[in-house]
């Protein structure tokens, strides 16, 4: 077990030295950020004068060492646009960020888990077919319709929440539907799926054989064997929430990386989108790795080696 | 888990109208406007005479990103910052250059620009302000180590200041620069407090800024709010709002939607397209003042082809039907142009008239240019630009000419217009341009001269006369010189002339509140009225 963590560890370092190169020279195919940090009206020697002292004439090579010096002892640079520490730029944010992932996660679970079964148990019913139609429409619809609509229906036709920004539970109710309804329909139709196929296997016969209730045997029997798919998705799902909560951030004027990320791409900020996307490449390793070690809780039939 | 100031909730019944209105938006999923419920400001009921009083609560499309005012370029950053610092000069609210932190201002020789400065002016930590706070924050500015994205005094050549006394400073250049009083209302005449940088570091400034203005700092939560509050000892006497607060809110549809359910007392940033679906709404106001960006064509009047003769660019103009643009792109909300000067900048020639729309005209001028069928060329413009681009390319059809588009993102666009005249931009490309300084100087300085960054006209005459204005100090000098040039442009037709757009601010009907052109949101004479 411990060999497994560590030689997972081991790689999730590796990848994260290739993303960061990565990352360093796609951004700077992007463009340069000198004349998006000085007014229309610039001249070719203020952009030079403001290259100069930013660092930004220095040869790429000598750069992309500097960049990855500082990553060894934790220190991402500093921010072109905001002129401050971009570890604390990012730190100020991921609160508000994993607010809204943790909001959308819960209102995602606390729908889907039922609806799935529902679904299932009553497969192909008039139920089912509402459940997953509607499941589906939280899929299909972009986060800025379902968010505008939502203002619309809860701020203005029956007042009762806010309409944007951040400041307790009212605030978050909103944004977190609106970001949690994608992940709803993903969960809801995998454990529908899931739980279809294990009220197929041999030990739910048994089990309801032995005169066990319906709901026994579905949360003793069925929903265990069903969740280990259930469990990657919700891992993933993890990682989407934190690094796709973009548009909800934009439509809710909520302060979390979502919004910090456009505007850093907006303003070719490098040193920003590399902490940035550096963040979001650990936390989905971090999710995978105890995603995996989860799995051996869950089912004893895995082995980790 | 992060403090937000709870306000009363107030809201403003939803007429049938405004539901319609904005229900059909919504469906439509297109930019609208919305309701929504809040956490509202109390403000307070009355207002005592020369006692500040009430929280103006704005919102604007992006975050601050300093409250250092010498390390920004940003709209964003600047409608905070002109809230708490002061500049030597300003534009009052009829657009008029007027003293600020400097009573009187002459030019001593064409380099040098002697500035008499106000006594008795502190800034919010108690320190004084003089000459040699002058000489501190234009030289901090201009030293490459600050690396600062102000531009204007470093590409007038000024080199310093020389203080003459305590109350008397000469900014000095080492070239001719008619227009240091217009830049110093910018921020390049921005003052900064000496003692206090030194003492506790930029970094430490950049986020607890002391300035002389109106309102002093209460507090940054990156992505929240800047919270501000009256400065009751600031030199003009205290302002009228006793609190300021400034929130992003990246999505106008949102910002509307809080502005509707009393959340926000004003909007910054949009353009008219975004406010149309309010006209009429209950409780808000549009405030609309013409603006300092103007919108042309850029041509490629030099390379070989139709666009060289002049005949061709002329009809290109009469082409045009700009009036139908400004109803088209930005709801009206915008004036046409004659040039690329709008009326309320110095240097404006009422001597010159737009092109009148005369699509036959247009096609007797091409066919006396050898192109009775029209002809195929390209044009460019950024993702902003996209709708006037494809305006301007169906108007141009009717007359023969057809138009290949190609559309960028802005950040790519402008990168490209900095590499040889734009030239990759293609023949021509769409063009907006903000003249800060409300001086002719600066709607010309990159598109006249051809060693200019995106001039592709040249002509000797129109050389001399660009000339002539930047290196005179001499108003009626400068005057002819623009009056000449203006004549020329028309004549010669090197651009397709468009319009100047206005700023538009829609506010609740409780906001007092004048704008001037150049869009930067300076409240002090600002006031709210009481909702009990």
């Amino acid at each position: 077990m411990l060999r497994f963590v560590l030689m997972r560890v081991g790689h999730a370092a590796v990848v994260l030295v290739l993303v960061a190169t990565v990352v360093f020279f796609l951004d700077r195919v992007t463009g340069n950020p000198v004349q998006v940090l000085l007014p229309p009206d610039a001249t070719t020697a203020d952009a030079q004068q403001l290259s100069q002292a930013l660092g930004l004439n220095q040869p790429l090579i000598l750069q992309y060492l500097h960049f990855m010096g500082g990553l060894a002892h934790l220190n991402l640079g500093q921010s072109l646009y905001y002129r401050s520490d971009v570890l604390s730029i990012i730190l100020q944010r991921l609160p508000a960020t994993a607010e809204l992932a943790a909001g959308a996660l819960i209102f995602a679970l606390v729908l889907a888990v039922p609806a799935g079964i529902v679904a299932a148990v009553r497969r192909g019913s008039m139920a089912d077919t509402m459940l997953m139609s509607l499941v589906l429409l939280g899929q299909c619809a972009p986060a800025f319709y379902i968010g505008i609509l939502l203002i619309w229906v809860f701020s203005i036709l029956i007042p009762v929440l806010p309409s944007s920004g951040i400041g307790g539970l009212s605030h978050l109710i909103l944004p977190a539907i609106t970001l949690g309804s994608y992940s709803l329909a993903v969960i809801a139709r995998i454990l529908r799926t899931q739980l279809i196929e294990v009220f197929g296997e041999d030990y739910i016969r048994t089990a309801r054989a032995k005169g066990l209730s319906s709901m026994r045997v579905i949360m003793l029997h069925a929903l265990r064997n069903a969740s280990l798919p259930v469990v990657t998705v919700v891992g993933l799902e993890i990682g989407s929430l934190l690094g796709g909560a973009i548009l909800t951030e934009t439509v809710f004027a909520w302060p979390g990386l979502g919004q910090l990320t456009v505007q850093a791409i907006d303003n070719r900020d490098y040193p920003l989108v590399q902490g940035i996307v550096l963040l979001f490449v650990t936390t989905f390793l971090v999710v995978n790795l105890l995603v995996d070690l989860l799995y051996g809780v869950i089912d004893p039939r895995v082995r980790l080696s | 888990m992060r403090p937000v100031q709870l306000r009363s909730t107030q809201r403003r019944p939803v007429s049938r109208r405004d539901f319609i209105r904005t229900s059909a938006l919504a469906a439509a999923g297109g930019s609208i406007a919305l309701a929504g419920c809040s956490t509202s400001s109390s403000k307070p009921s009355t207002k005592a005479p020369g006692k500040s009083s009430g929280t103006l609560t704005m919102s604007q499309p992006a975050d601050a990103t300093t409250m250092d005012p010498q390390l920004q370029g940003d709209v964003a950053d600047m409608n905070i910052l002109i809230n708490m610092f002061d500049c030597l000069t300003t534009r009052d609210s009829q657009n008029r250059l007027v003293p600020q932190l400097a009573t009187s201002w002459r030019a001593v020789n064409p380099t040098t620009w002697r500035f008499t400065l106000r006594k008795g002016v502190k800034f919010h930590n108690g320190e004084p302000f003089n000459a040699s706070v002058v000489k501190y924050s234009i030289e901090r500015m201009l030293n490459p180590a600050t690396a600062s994205p102000i531009v204007e005094f470093k590409d007038a050549g000024v080199t310093g200041v020389n203080i003459i006394d305590e109350y008397t400073a000469d900014i000095v250049s080492n070239a001719p620069t008619p227009i240091i009083p217009q830049q110093s209302a910018l921020f390049d005449g921005v003052m900064v407090p000496p003692n206090y940088i030194e003492e506790k570091g930029a970094a430490y400034f950049a986020k607890n800024p002391v300035g002389t203005g109106p309102f002093k700092f209460v507090g940054w939560q990156p992505g929240v709010q800047v919270s501000m509050e009256a400065n009751p000892h600031y030199w003009a006497g205290a302002p009228a709002l006793s609190q300021l607060i400034v929130k992003p809110v990246p999505d106008s549809a949102t910002a509307l939607a809080s502005l509707q359910s009393g959340e926000l007392d004003m909007v910054t940033g949009l353009v008219g397209s975004d406010v149309k679906p309010l006209v009429g709404a209950s409780g808000i106001k549009i405030v609309s003042v013409p603006g300092i960006r103007v919108y042309f064509v850029d041509i490629d009047t030099e390379t070989a082809g139709p666009l060289t003769d002049v005949r061709v660019r002329q009809a290109l103009n009469y082409a045009i039907d700009v009036n139908a643009l400004v109803q088209v792109v930005l709801s009206g909300y915008g004036q046409r142009i004659a040039t690329l000067f709008p009326s309320n900048a110095f240097g404006y020639s009422s001597k010159v008239s737009p092109f009148p729309y005369d699509p036959a005209k247009a096609k007797q001028l091409l066919a006396e240019a050898g192109y009775p069928h029209g002809f195929s060329t390209a044009m460019s413009a950024n993702a902003t630009n996209a709708t006037l681009l494809q305006a301007i390319a169906g108007q141009l059809a009717n007359v023969g000419v057809n138009v290949s588009q190609k559309t960028y993102a802005v950040q790519t666009f402008t990168e490209l217009d900095y590499v040889n005249h734009g030239s990759a931009l293609g023949p021509t490309y769409v063009v907006n341009n903000s003249g800060w300084s409300m001086d002719g100087y600066s709607y010309l300085q990159s598109y006249i001269r051809p060693t200019s960054r995106s001039s592709r006209w040249n002509n000797a005459q129109a050389t001399q006369l660009v000339t002539s204005e930047q290196t005179s100090v001499n108003p009626a000098t400068r005057q002819n010189a623009f009056d000449g040039l203006q004549s020329l442009m028309v004549e010669q037709a090197p651009f397709i002339f468009l319009y100047v757009s206005d700023l538009v601010l829609p506010m609740s009907t409780q906001v007092n509140f004048k704008p001037n052109a150049l869009g930067m949101q300076a409240m002090t004479n600002a006031s709210i009225a009481s909702i009990t």
